[in-house]
């Protein structure tokens, strides 16, 4: 099986010949390559070779257009970039300071901001390169992330008691420039989209449920007829909120280390792909190969047949190859 | 319910113009401004910390407590200078170390630490060691927090702790350090005085440094 039947055969729920291996790389693959993470962030050239070398290096089932926030700069938030790190909102000069400012933002389009357009050309030219072997995955920020884009994380925390109407307003806005971003990721060549929402994991059950979980599900609802399968990744501590995320629809949840993936499993039930989640730093930077391999095998027993391999998190720059290669080992060595 | 009963259930449910009316009451009513901390704030936020640690309460309700409290310590700070019986429990000097941009741990702690009564020099995020000896000087700290959230960044903690020694103010500043990735191991490794695992640990932890 090519790696591209193997996630498609897994999310379909299909016989596989082994576990499918899908870990999340930023600085991990433009280190591979050489390259600076500013290169990365924005030339889709470089972000490209380094997924594809990285991909067939290690043997990954995917490549993917994972960076860092596309949507955020093009619609008119002040972005700092640096040399060798991802590039970052800057919070004191957010572009939703003043509330009033939304009904003024436009949804952008995709093909005339320049950092969107980047990621699109990214995902057309990773096709062209790795899509006959490997799944292709775009990326698009979450409601509660992307909105934390462009509020400032710290203000959007108390968004929630101070302007209940506004979070659903921004939340309602973001999914809008989401979906819209996907649609153009799709047609580039996207099978798979990733939502990433890591300020999620910031809130209580009672907020998720009411104020994030509703908006995810309109994007996954979205994303659905759309044509994509979607892959959810929330960072940080889930344990809270792992029932709402599993009632999401999503074809795969992607769970951070602090989420026990027998606890999801429980949450979420026989059916739901789940993916992870051994611990980036302490299980694999830190790690042998032997413990990479032993921690694999202890996630893939919480787990059960539904599961894919990868980290909790990005795989950290500095992550010894070995390392990589005993996560990829796991995978190849064991069916389902 | 009494009056400092209230202002501590006001703090510890975010209601920060309730936790103002509620402080110039006490105040027009002859309390004096040092009683209410160790009275109402400090109790209210440690009902905050408690809640935190059990996870009944989250980022949000976290950071409008701790707003609610500033409402009643902007109110009495002013009121205190000069007050010797009312002296600040310490100056911190708090920030994010450089390179990393994240800081609501670190507001977390620092607004925790305020409303435990000590004086907050806060840096922001992504501060260097030169910034935080110049701080440390300036406002004659005797404390510095340092947080970081990367493990790529922890390492800067060390250098800022080299500063300090370079600038000879190293046994003049108690170091605590926290931070997700941040362990106790690998605080004293550096050399620092303390590590904390959470807000509530950053205030005792401040408490007992400040005391030594
Ligand atoms: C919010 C967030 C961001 C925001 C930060 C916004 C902001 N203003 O803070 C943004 C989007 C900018 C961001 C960027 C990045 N992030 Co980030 N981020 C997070 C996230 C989701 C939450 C962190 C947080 O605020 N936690 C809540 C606070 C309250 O917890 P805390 O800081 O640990 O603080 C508590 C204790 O540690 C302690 N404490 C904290 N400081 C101190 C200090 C002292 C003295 C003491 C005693 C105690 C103490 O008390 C606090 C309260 O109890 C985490 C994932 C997660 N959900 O945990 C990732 C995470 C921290 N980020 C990560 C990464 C890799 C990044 C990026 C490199 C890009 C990326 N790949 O996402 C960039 C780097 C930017 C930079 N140069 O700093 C990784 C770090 C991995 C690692 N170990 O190195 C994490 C863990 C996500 C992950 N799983 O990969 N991020």
């Amino acid at each position: 099986m090519s790696g591209r039947e193997r996630v498609i055969a897994m999310l379909d729920g299909k016989a596989v010949d082994c576990l499918p291996v899908m870990p999340i790389t930023m600085m991990f693959a433009v280190d591979q390559i050489g390259k600076k993470y500013y290169e990365y962030a924005t030339d889709y050239h470089v972000l490209a070779d380094a997924q594809v070398l990285t991909a067939e290096t290690f043997d990954f089932d995917h490549v993917s257009a994972i960076a860092e926030t596309r949507e955020a700069p093009d619609c008119g938030a002040v972005v700092e970039y640096f040399d060798d790190q991802p590039p970052s909102v800057v919070e004191s000069r957010a572009l939703l300071a003043d509330k009033s400012s939304l009904a003024r933002l436009e949804i952008p389009d995709p093909l005339a901001g320049p950092r969107m357009h980047d990621r699109i050309k990214g995902i057309a030219l990773l096709k062209e390169r790795a899509g006959g072997g490997k799944v292709v995955e775009g990326w698009i920020e979450g409601p509660c992330g992307a909105s934390a884009d462009l509020r400032g994380i710290n203000t959007l925390m108390l968004d929630f008691y101070d302007d209940p109407s506004f979070i659903r307003d921004v939340f309602g806005y973001t999914v809008e420039v989401g979906l819209r971003f996907a649609r153009t990721q799709i047609s580039a060549g996207a099978d798979i989209i990733g939502i990433g929402d890591p300020a999620a994991s910031l809130v209580s059950r009672k907020i998720y449920e009411e104020f994030v979980w509703p908006y995810e599900k309109r994007l996954v609802d979205g994303l659905h007829e759309l044509g994509a399968r979607v892959r959810l990744h929330i960072c940080g501590n889930t344990r809270h909120i792992l029932q709402g995320m599993g009632s999401l629809g999503c074809d795969i949840v992607d769970l951070d280390s602090a989420a026990p993936l027998d606890e999801a499993r429980a949450a979420m039930g026989p059916d739901q792909v789940l993916l992870g989640n051994i611990d980036p730093v302490r299980d694999l930077r830190d790690g042998t190969p032997e413990s990479v391999y032993a921690a694999m095998a202890e996630c893939h027993r919480q787990a059960g047949p539904r599961f894919i391999v990868g980290a909790g998190c990005e795989v950290p720059r500095d992550t010894p190859a070995a390392n990589v290669h005993a996560l990829v080992c796991y995978a190849h060595e064991h069916a389902p | 319910m009494s009056l400092f009963e209230e202002m501590q259930q006001a703090i510890i449910d975010g209601k920060a113009p309730v936790v103002k009316e509620l402080t110039q009451k006490a105040l027009s009513e002859g309390i004096k401004p040092a009683d209410i901390f160790p009275k109402a704030i400090v109790p209210a936020m440690d009902e905050v910390g408690r809640r935190m640690r059990d996870c009944e309460f989250f980022i949000p309700e976290v950071l409008i407590a701790a707003r609610a409290a500033r409402a009643a310590t902007d109110i009495l700070r002013p009121l205190l200078v000069g007050d010797a019986a009312a002296r600040p429990a310490g100056t911190v000097v708090c920030c994010t170390v450089k390179g990393d941009l994240h800081d609501i741990g670190k507001n977390i702690v620092a607004m925790m630490l305020e409303s435990a009564g000590f004086r907050i020099i806060d840096l922001g995020a992504d501060v260097s060691a030169e910034k935080i000896v110049d701080a440390v000087r300036a406002h004659d700290a005797n404390l510095v927090a340092m947080s970081a959230l990367l493990t790529t960044t922890m390492v800067n903690m060390k250098s800022v702790i080299e500063a300090l020694a370079a600038a000879g103010l190293r046994e003049k500043v108690k170091v605590m350090v926290g931070g997700a990735p941040v362990t106790e191991s690998w605080a004293r490794s550096i050399g620092a005085d303390g590590y904390g695992k959470d807000a509530p640990a950053a205030v005792d932890l401040a408490r007992s440094l400040a005391a030594a």
